[in-house]
């Protein structure tokens, strides 16, 4: 039945089952091991004889619940919920590569996940290649003997550029390798995995999904749609034997989510469980109030210049509006045209909170070249679109006429 | 006939039509994509599924991803 809901209702009823005493909200499962009567069943469940809950690390009712939504609002397959996204992508990663492997990746990464990619694979002998996600020439051209996977973000942070995906898939695809794709600040409700063509998606569930900023968390979506069955592959093997489709799932539950124990927190994902039924409406709300701050920022007199792919002029319009259905995100970057009046301008904002996250339903602003990225050199920051100036909004809920005097207010302080 | 599903041993209808597929919509196990099945000790391909017969006396185990289920 639940399959057959559409997307805005699977958002509120997907993976749900019975709770206890007829209860509708998904049930904290606050224990960190689940107890056998006897000796043979919890052998039954270690082998795999029999699906039940052994330990929170490796899975957990609530989390499972979440889990089943998030597989289904991607289109299908299996998800695996964790700590942060930055867990998700971390346990994705070596799930896949081995020292000696290459990664092509965007070169418009949010700052942690070039930091993973930059300085801690690097210490495993695993080679990153950042490119342009705009250069589908470069992405192909990149591609060599030693590249297991491509990975890029649906729309850079905080650089907003709008990479072709299904094109990049493509790419991959022909080269014989998954794309993995980042798609928290799209989140499903913009484009789904199965839409956009990637193999994988990872979210940070801390944003858009939770939608009010209370925990942190992470998914990583297996559409099951990647062949494993390669000699790039060869650690596949085993998996791929027994589960086809599924190699992925099986190989990252198995070893590495296991091993890493990077797990999400029951707590954290009944907050996700709940947060997520609204996030259809929220998106709405974001995406209209991020375009109707942009239109009222680019003919401020104290505003040099204004990034956001739903202005009309923007180079990321066109493509934006076809893969994401006419909507363009919450998130918006713009300058004053130095480091002094960018500070003025988040000094004099009541409204808009100063801090690093994104996706809440309050507006939240970042100097990203003094924080988020303050650890990257120029040459970096220039390739992450992080200019001095810059400031950037995550436009909340809020009633836009009240975010917009909040702005301008700022502005008549520079 | 009988079969030993699991550790325990499982008496049939006669079907000589019946495959590992057939056996699973049979039993109606869940969750088909996340399991595994073993015939006689040995690793069945997924792809084999359609096309090997179930015979008397073979030793079949299904197997979920261990924890959790999945």
């Amino acid at each position: 039945m639940q399959t057959t809901l559409r997307f805005d209702s699977l958002l509120v009823h997907g993976g749900l089952e019975p709770g206890p005493a007829g209860a509708t909200s998904v049930p904290i499962v606050q224990s960190s091991s689940f107890a056998y009567e006897t000796a043979e069943a919890l052998e039954d469940v270690f082998r795999g004889r029999a699906v039940g809950q052994v330990y929170t690390r490796l899975g957990n009712p609530t989390t499972e619940a979440l889990e089943r939504r998030l597989a289904l609002l991607e289109g299908g397959g299996a998800a695996i919920a964790t700590a942060s996204g930055m867990a998700a992508i971390t346990t994705t990663v070596m799930t896949i590569i081995r020292a000696g492997d290459e990664i092509l990746a965007s070169s418009s990464l949010f700052g942690g996940t070039f930091s993973l990619f930059r300085d801690t694979l690097s210490n495993f002998g695993v080679t990153v290649r950042f490119i342009d996600p705009l250069d589908l020439e470069g992405f192909r051209s990149a591609i060599n003997e030693q590249t297991r996977l491509l990975f890029v973000e649906t729309v850079g942070n905080p650089k907003l550029d709008v990479p072709d995906i299904p094109l990049l898939a493509e790419i991959a695809h022909q080269a014989g390798l998954p794309l993995i794709v980042d798609a928290t600040v799209t989140t499903p409700c913009l484009a789904t995995g199965a839409s956009l063509g990637a193999d994988i998606v990872v979210h940070s569930t801390s944003k858009y999904i939770n939608g009010a900023g209370t925990s942190i968390g992470g998914v990583i979506i297996d559409r099951g749609v990647f062949d494993w069955n390669s000699q790039k592959f060869p650690h596949f093997e085993q998996f791929y034997k027994k589960y086809r489709a599924f190699a992925f799932t099986a190989r990252a539950r198995k070893l590495v989510h296991k091993d890493v124990g990077a797990c999400a927190a029951p707590f954290n994902s009944f907050l996700l469980t709940e947060g997520i039924q609204t996030l259809a409406l929220r998106m709405e709300r974001h995406c209209s109030n991020a375009l109707a701050l942009a239109r009222i920022l680019k003919r401020h007199p104290k505003v040099a210049w204004v990034n956001y792919p739903g202005l009309e002029d923007s180079p990321q319009h066109t493509i934006a509006g076809k893969l994401y259905g006419g909507r363009y995100g919450g998130l918006l970057t713009f300058g004053t045209g130095e480091k002094a009046s960018a500070f003025k301008v988040i000094n004099g904002l009541r409204l808009a909170k100063n801090l690093a996250n994104i996706g809440d339903a309050k507006t939240l602003v970042i100097h990203p070249a003094s924080t988020i990225c303050a650890d990257y050199n120029a040459e970096e920051k220039a390739l992450m679109g992080v200019t001095e100036d810059l400031i950037r909004v995550s436009l909340g809920i809020e009633d836009c006429r009240d975010i917009i005097e909040d702005f301008e207010k700022a502005l008549d302080s520079v | 006939m009988k079969i030993t599903i699991n550790g325990k041993e499982t008496a049939l209808a006669e079907n000589p039509a019946r495959t590992v597929e057939s056996l699973l919509d049979e039993l109606d196990v869940a969750q088909r994509q996340y399991i595994s099945v073993e015939l006689n000790g040995e690793i069945l391909e997924r792809d084999a599924f359609g096309n090997t017969p179930v015979q008397s006396g073979d030793i079949l185990e299904f197997l979920y991803f261990m924890g959790g289920g999945r």
